[in-house]
């Protein structure tokens, strides 16, 4: 799949976000941040989710009917994430202004942005993971990556035993997420052989071109450059997302300055993460082009 | 709106006969001419005289060859791709728009261009590579079975068949309702074993394809032996052939 720059950024900014909303939720259900703190970091959170909605908006090629978008929920994915991020972000302003005019903050509405704010990021890997065509995305690591890359990138500024435990996991879902990209249309029953109605293990090859030039298929949906440094680009993502925050977090506990180059270093190897999740992703149309 | 109605009336849809496709192209280019002329109607080109033209069709014709098993010999076939008007089609309830729709009267998957906001996320949920937006316009773009022709009351009625089908010279495209168990396609189908393309994708195809038929090796043999054998000549030719061979 195409690797498309505003698609990546918007997964990667909302996706941190909406983690440090979650966060922020949670810790002021749970009594544990300042009313300042709140301030300032469900602010940071509501500036990213933005910025990383705003990026998604230039990824359409028919701006004028992007509204519309609110309006499928009862089967579109990407409906629910439209629908649920404006939701949990309105709730955010309302939170920060009750929090700026009451000087102190309501426990209930922390559980609430808590849940709210997951669900947003989980409808966002769901219009991906949804796709019965694309077979390494069809499945719920896809989820479970976005969340625990949310969780992660949101605790760091915010927490340090649970960041680290946040970082593991999603190291761990990472590596399997790999494991299992790699093998996702050797166990399907899709071939080039049932793509033409054929049995599965038919001997085919294609002699000749269907069109002269590349077209909008073969750019959206058969993207093939640079997959050849897909390894290289794996351990930059890994070192950056999680090896290198992880020791940081593990030598300077507690110290806000480090925690900012942790957040940037997680950031940046996420969206290398991201990168890879696009570009190694195949779509059973490239069957036709084999 | 996205979600699939059940059509128990009709599922109109097309028939590909891969035995009879020459590959010859004009079902694409008819359907590029019906669909892009007349009206707001558009399938853009950019680039058409120059380096890299890139177009926007409903059809694409693809070249194949494959093992005949039987006579160890490798055949070629053509197979024309567009949409195949799925009954459980994955492209409309990933709409976040609702411009995507299946027609409940007669099952056609079409697109409300004046709600598409050219996310292209249909294009991704289609296995079959049915759909391409348009660079110019933003919207999604896919093949509308003609729904302009077939129940136009302008044209002659032997002309209200999608264009592919109307302008193929073999006769490889029929068009029909799959519903009925005695139209035209259904029973060739039914004769001839007509096939999904990626059943396992779960889509219930409402198109078939009748698959090339495999050559057996006497079918073959037998064009070998037309070629190679010799008749004795009459007539003039014969005498020649007598008296040249004397010498």
């Amino acid at each position: 799949m195409h690797p498309a720059p505003s698609i990546i950024l918007f997964t990667v900014l909302s996706g941190f976000g909406f983690g440090l909303i979650s966060i922020v939720g949670l810790l002021q259900f749970l009594n544990q941040i300042s009313e300042f703190d709140i301030i300032i970091f469900s602010g940071m959170g509501l500036f990213f989710s933005i910025i990383g909605l705003i990026s998604s908006f230039f990824h359409l090629a028919n701006k004028k009917n992007a509204i519309k978008s609110l309006s499928q929920w009862q089967t579109s994915w990407l409906s629910r994430e439209a629908i649920s991020s404006v939701l949990c972000l309105s709730i955010v302003v309302g939170n920060i202004g009750w929090v700026i005019v009451q000087n102190r903050y309501i426990n209930d509405v922390g559980i609430m942005l808590f849940l709210l704010s997951l669900f947003t990021v989980f409808t966002t890997s769901m219009i991906y993971a949804q796709l019965k065509t694309v077979p390494s995305w069809n499945n719920m690591l896809t989820p479970a990556i976005f969340i625990f890359a949310a969780l992660a990138g949101g605790s760091i500024l915010l927490m340090d035993f649970a960041s680290l435990v946040l970082l593991l996991i999603f190291g761990v879902l990472q590596v399997l997420f790999w494991y299992t990209a790699d093998q996702s249309f050797i166990y399907k029953e899709t071939s080039v052989g049932t793509a033409l109605g054929f049995s599965k293990n038919e001997d085919i090859r294609s002699f000749d071109l269907a069109h002269t030039s590349r077209n909008y298929l073969l750019n959206e949906m058969v993207y093939k450059v640079a997959r050849k440094h897909s390894v290289k680009i794996r351990y930059i993502s890994f070192f950056s997302a999680f090896v290198l925050p992880m020791s940081l977090v593990l030598m300077f506990p507690g110290n806000l300055s480090v925690s900012a180059l942790v957040m940037a270093s997680h950031l940046i190897g996420i969206y290398f993460s991201r990168w890879l999740f696009f570009a190694e992703a195949k779509h059973s149309v490239g069957f036709y082009y084999n | 709106m996205t979600k699939l109605p059940k059509c128990e009336d009709k599922k109109l849809g097309l028939l590909i006969d891969l035995d009879t496709c020459v590959g010859c192209h004009g079902c694409v280019v008819s359907c590029k001419e019906w669909n892009s002329s007349g009206g707001e109607k558009q399938l853009s080109d950019l680039n058409s005289h120059q380096k890299d033209p890139v177009g926007t069709f409903l059809n694409r014709v693809h070249s194949y060859e494959r093992e005949n098993s039987c006579t160890n010999e490798t055949e070629t076939f053509y197979f024309p791709r567009s949409c195949l008007h799925c009954e459980d089609a994955p492209c409309v309830t990933v709409c976040p728009t609702g411009a995507s729709y299946k027609r409940e009267e007669d099952g056609i998957v079409l697109v409300n261009e004046d709600d598409c906001m050219g996310c292209g996320l249909c294009a991704w949920a289609c296995p079959y590579g049915a759909r391409e937006l348009d660079l110019v316009s933003g919207v999604m773009k896919k093949c509308t079975l003609c729904v302009d022709r077939i129940y136009s009351e302008e044209l002659p009625p032997e002309d209200r068949v999608p264009v592919c089908v109307k302008s193929c010279p073999t006769g490889a495209r029929a068009f029909g309702d799959f519903n009925d168990p005695n139209s035209d396609v259904s029973k060739k189908v039914k004769e001839r074993g007509g096939v999904d393309l990626m059943p396992e994708m779960q889509t219930k195809p409402v198109n078939k394809y009748l698959l090339p038929r495999i050559k057996s090796k006497n079918s073959a043999s037998s064009v070998g032996s037309v070629v190679e054998e010799e008749t004795d000549a009459t007539g003039l030719l014969g005498w020649v052939d007598r008296a040249l061979s004397k010498f």
